[in-house]
């Protein structure tokens, strides 16, 4: 079964949903919008699997860059509202760093110290990275390069070319949620053939 | 209140050190000793600790297989003669030699994953000039990141055929999973294709000591993933039959956790060279072979009825063919039971599941209901009787 039994909260996340589609759902039970034929059913349940999509996807596809020693920060824009969930997930990882994600307008800061799970909601990403920054009086130097390099470098050694399957790639890594997560793993131009482009017509 | 001078303060007084070792790698190395794991299949990151590690694939490549973990060989010199692999030494274009250390792969694997482009670490390898050497570079490895680090992330090592109890102990006290390559389905097609891999004493007994290992009360090891194995296909002549037959053996005997299937495709340099690639479907195919055993519990008296007289199977789906066989009556979802359920093709676990829990609260009227459950009604509607009423089939013209 796929519904989990906190679907308010998947639901509740949902760009479109409303107080009247909350109410009408607190009715019904998992296994309900599991298995309901109906229509409305059917709309509730593609709404919380969206959200659950989404989540999985910026879990998966944000990728953070370290600030100085205490801070690992990345973009983060997604379509609907489960940043403060996918910051504290990255905070559980990292155990006692700063998370920031977000994007020119808004960011989200989570931290695990101890046990204890602490969050703070901010305006555009650069603002709060520089109070961070100030507040850590930390030297601000990246070496996010040299990781990207080595990722892009590994990244490449494990392209099999006999197997290329782009429909499958392209399937697996939607744009629009690489463009959520500030992600580009596009097609490199060398390896796409005629082929591929009628196939995708 | 928390504010973000707050956390600022916080996180500066953690005594926890996060931040790895810088890593330095040498571009070819990492480049050439990634790719003689590309095609080592397994990829999946989920392992039920507590709480349980998720599977999260961070990317996929472009041909569409996941890259979750830091798939890596420790060093790319062998010893051992496989026709089919680049890196043995009777291979005639053999890539220049190259070893990490443990420091190296411990800093490279902390880097990406702060950095969230991996789950893991998947640590293989040549056997060296001496495989206990080896082993103990890649236990060194894991024990670094473990212990010094405090790596919470994943871990898959390979054993080594060969590999020494002791070491396989040790390996088995640090990873998430290990896992064995069986790469043949009988000691006659391992001849067929290495001359220094003992299908016996190398692989199978290696698996057993693993097995007793993790079945022993008084165990230090977790092994939360338990172990895996892999088969190359169609570098040989078996059929799918052998495999299927060695695979109840694994699944049954010696508990492996899932067995991967990687199609041969020749590369360039072995005594392979000249051999035909597998298709890939032959890959899908055993896929959904092992699954029908695995997930939907099929009998294995029952899957055999997929296999034609030469033991293979054909490019079409298995689970179709056993039903054609074997289902002389259509089924009415409304009454059917679970195991009938997931005898009709187009109906999976999940969706067999659903029908059962719908039809406790109302009656299943017909095809649209099941559709909107995620039954595949082309697939599933010959062999579908709802209330009574079923399609029509060429069959009923002709009788």
């Amino acid at each position: 079964m796929r519904v989990p039994d906190s679907f308010l909260y998947y639901l509740s996340a949902h760009a479109d949903c409303s107080e009247r589609l909350l109410a009408r759902a607190g009715d019904l039970t998992a296994l309900d919008l599991e298995v309901l034929p109906d229509a409305d059913a059917r709309r509730l349940r593609k709404m919380v699997f969206e959200v659950q999509a989404e989540t999985h996807r910026m879990k998966a596809f944000v990728r953070l860059k370290p600030l100085g020693r205490h801070v690992l920060y990345g973009y983060l824009k997604p379509k609907n509202r489960i940043a403060n969930r996918v910051c504290d997930h990255f905070a559980r990882r990292n155990p006692g760093t700063i998370i920031v994600l977000g994007n020119g307008r808004e960011s989200w800061i989570s931290l695990l110290c101890d046990g204890r799970l602490m969050r703070e909601h901010g305006s555009g990403m650069t603002q709060t990275l520089e109070r961070l920054a100030s507040a850590l009086h930390d030297s601000v130097e990246g070496r996010d390069t040299e990781v990207e390099s080595i990722w892009k470098t590994y990244y490449d050694s494990q392209y099999c070319p006999e197997r290329k399957n782009l429909r499958v790639f392209r399937q697996r890594m939607p744009r629009k949620d690489q463009d959520s997560a500030g992600l580009r793993l596009q097609e490199s131009k060398e390896n796409v053939t005629l082929e591929d482009f009628f196939a995708k017509i | 209140m928390v504010t973000l001078e707050k956390i600022a303060h916080l996180a500066n007084d953690c005594k926890f050190d996060s931040l790895g070792p810088e890593a330095q790698v040498d571009g070819e190395k990492l480049s050439m000793l990634g790719e003689g794991t590309r095609h080592d299949v397994c990829a999946s990151t989920f392992t039920p600790r507590s709480p349980d590690l998720p599977g999260i694939c961070h990317s996929f490549t472009q041909d569409g297989r996941c890259v979750s973990l830091f798939k890596t060989l420790y060093t790319n010199y062998c010893s051992h003669q496989c026709n089919y692999c680049t890196n043995a030494t009777n291979c005639s274009r053999k890539a220049r030699a190259f070893t990490y250390t443990p420091e190296e792969l411990a800093s490279i694997t902390l880097s990406l994953y702060r950095g969230n482009y991996i789950e893991g670490l998947f640590l293989s390898s040549g056997s060296g000039r001496n495989e206990d050497v080896v082993m103990e570079k890649i236990v060194e490895t894991a024990r670094l990141l473990r212990q010094k680090h405090a790596f919470a992330g994943y871990i898959h090592l390979k054993i080594l055929p060969g590999a020494s109890l002791s070491h396989i102990q040790e390996a088995m006290e640090l990873a998430d999973r290990v896992s064995i390559n069986l790469e043949a389905s009988s000691p006659s097609h391992m001849n067929e294709m290495s001359a220094t891999k003992n299908y016996e004493t190398d692989i199978i007994q290696r698996q057993r000591y693993i097995r007793d290992l993790m079945s022993k009360t008084d165990r230090k090891v977790s092994l939360p993933a338990g172990q895996t194995t892999q088969l190359v296909v169609g570098a040989g002549a078996e059929s799918d039959l052998e495999i299927f037959k060695r695979i109840l053996y694994e699944y049954r005997e010696i508990g492996v956790k899932r067995a991967y299937y990687s199609a041969f495709s020749p590369q360039k340099g072995t005594p392979f060279e000249s051999r035909a690639p597998q298709q890939r479907w032959r890959e899908h195919r055993l896929y959904q072979m092992d699954w029908l055993y695995r997930i939907y519990h099929f009998h294995p008296r029952e899957i055999g009825n997929a296999f034609d007289e030469d033991g293979f199977l054909e490019n079409a789906d298995p689970k179709m063919a056993i039903a054609r066989q074997l289902m002389d009556t259509p089924a009415d979802p409304n009454v059917a039971s679970y195991g009938e359920l997931l005898r009709i093709p187009g109906i999976g676990p999940r969706s067999a599941q659903r029908i059962v829990a719908l039809r406790k609260k109302q009656q299943i009227l017909g095809k649209a209901d099941l559709a909107a459950l995620g039954v595949r009604i082309k697939r599933a509607a010959p062999f579908l009787k709802i209330n009574g009423w079923r399609d029509t089939t060429l069959q009923m013209w002709s009788a």
